[in-house]
C-alpha cells in the first residue's frame, strides 16, 4: 500500500512543478532524497503581511499511509507567527490534522500555510506568546514578525531598533537568539528581558 | 442546454490528440485511473478501494475527499463502462463495491389513493356514521404507505394492541346504537 503514497507523490511532484504558482516563485518543493518519504518546502512570505519578501523552509514527511493521513509539515525557517511555534517551528493548521481530506495535495496544502501567514488564527495558537501579542499589541507584534523574517528568512525590511536591543543584549553577553526571543516574548522590554535571561 | 454543452466538450476532448483526456477519469484519491470507479452524490470520482480505505480511515467523519460533504457506503453509485467487467481488479480482499440501486418505474394513471391492496389496519362497516367515514378515507388514501411490520417486532405488538382497542370501541359504539 506504500505504493499509493509513492506514486501519488511522484504526480504530484509534476503537478507542482508545472503549476503557475511555482512560476510565478511563490511556492516550490525539492527531494530531499529519492526515496519520495520526505520533501523539501518553500513558500514566499505574502504580500501586505510582515513576513513579504522572505522565504520560508518547511520540512514534509509523508506517512506510509499517505494520502488517508496528512503529510507532516513543520517550518525550518524560524518565523513569528500565533500558529506556529517560534521554537519548534510545529504548525497549528486544521487541514494538517482532523480536517485533511484525501484529495489534498503538496500544492493544496503549500498554498494553505501561505494563506496561514496571511490570516492568522489567534484564537487556535500553537504558540500562546505570540498570540497574546498578536492580540495585545499588534504594532508590536508586526515589528517583531517582520524582524524575524528579516533576520531568518532573508526579508527586505530591517527594524534597526529591534536590532540595536538585541546587539545591546549581546554585548551583555546573552545568547544572540536567546536575546532576540526574550526580547520578542516581553514585548522588546530590554529590562524584563534581561531580568528573565538572568533568571 | 448546459447538460448537452458539457457532453460536447467531453467528446471534443476524446477528439483532440494531445488533450490527456484520461485524467478526467482520474480517481480523486490514487490520481490514477480509476479501477471499480463509484461517484459520490457529490459528482466526485473515486476507485472503490481507495475511498473505502479512506472511509475506513475515519469513521467518524465520513465526508467526500474532494469537497467534504457528507458521504457513505450507501450512498456511492458504481460505474459499469460498457466492456469494463473485471478487466482487473487485484484488491480481492475489499469487500465488493456497492450495488447499483434499481429503481421501479413509476407507474401512472388509475386511482392513485385507493391502494387497498397493502394489508395495513383498515375498516369498513356498513353504517355510514360520520367518523369512521373521515378516518377510513384518511387512513387509506396515501398508496405510499410502508407494509405491515414483521411479527413479534415492538411496532407490530403496538399496531395489534390499537387494532383490538378500535375493535372494542367499534363494538360499544354499535351496542351504543342498538339500545338507543
Amino acid at each position: 500500500m506504500a505504493n499509493i503514497a509513492e506514486q501519488r507523490i511522484k504526480r504530484e511532484f509534476k503537478e507542482v512543478v508545472k503549476s503557475e504558482e511555482v512560476a510565478k516563485c511563490h511556492i516550490k518543493v525539492e527531494l530531499v532524497d529519492d526515496s519520495y518519504r520526505e520533501l523539501r518546502g518553500e513558500i514566499a512570505g505574502p504580500p501586505d503581511t510582515p513576513y513579504e519578501g522572505g522565504n520560508f523552509l518547511l520540512e514534509i514527511k509523508i506517512p506510509e499511509t499517505y494520502p488517508f493521513n496528512p503529510p507532516k509539515v513543520k517550518f525550518l525557517t524560524k518565523i513569528w507567527h500565533p500558529n506556529i511555534s517560534s521554537v519548534t517551528g510545529a504548525i497549528c493548521l486544521d487541514i494538517l490534522r482532523d480536517q485533511w481530506a484525501a484529495a489534498m495535495t503538496l500544492r493544496t496544502v503549500l498554498l494553505s500555510l501561505q494563506a496561514l501567514l496571511s490570516a492568522a488564527e489567534p484564537d487556535d495558537p500553537q504558540d500562546a506568546v505570540v498570540a497574546k501579542q498578536y492580540k495585545e499589541n499588534p504594532k508590536i507584534f508586526q515589528q517583531t514578525a517582520r524582524h524575524w523574517t528579516n533576520i531568518f528568512a532573508g526579508g527586505p525590511l530591517r527594524e534597526k531598533d529591534l536590532e540595536s536591543k538585541v546587539t545591546q543584549l549581546i554585548g551583555m553577553g546573552f545568547d544572540q537568539n536567546k536575546a532576540r526571543i526574550a526580547l520578542s516574548t516581553y514585548n522588546w522590554n530590554v529590562e524584563q528581558a534581561t531580568e528573565y535571561l538572568l533568571s | 442546454m448546459s447538460a448537452s454543452n458539457e457532453t460536447q466538450g467531453a467528446e471534443g476532448g476524446a477528439d483532440e490528440p494531445p488533450q490527456p483526456d484520461n485524467t478526467f477519469y482520474e480517481c480523486n484519491i490514487c490520481f490514477d485511473t480509476a479501477k471499480d470507479p463509484i461517484v459520490s452524490m457529490c459528482g466526485h470520482l473515486f476507485c472503490w478501494p481507495c475511498l473505502h480505505r479512506w472511509l475506513e480511515t475515519r469513521p467518524n467523519r465520513q465526508v467526500c475527499p474532494v469537497c467534504k460533504a457528507g458521504i457513505g457506503k450507501e450512498k456511492v453509485i458504481p460505474i459499469y463502462g460498457r466492456g469494463s467487467t473485471n478487466q482487473q481488479d487485484p484488491r480481492e480482499k475489499l469487500p465488493p463495491r456497492p450495488q447499483g440501486q434499481r429503481s421501479e418505474p413509476e407507474t401512472q394513471g388509475g386511482f392513485p389513493g385507493f391502494g387497498f391492496s397493502d394489508g395495513g389496519f383498515h375498516m369498513s362497516f356498513g353504517i355510514g356514521a360520520f367518523p369512521f367515514g373521515i378516518f377510513a378515507s384518511t387512513f387509506n388514501f396515501n398508496d405510499g404507505r410502508p407494509g405491515p411490520p414483521e411479527a413479534g417486532s415492538p411496532q407490530h405488538t403496538e399496531e395489534m394492541f390499537l387494532s383490538k382497542v378500535f375493535l372494542w370501541v367499534a363494538i360499544l359504539f354499535i351496542f351504543w346504537l342498538l339500545v338507543a
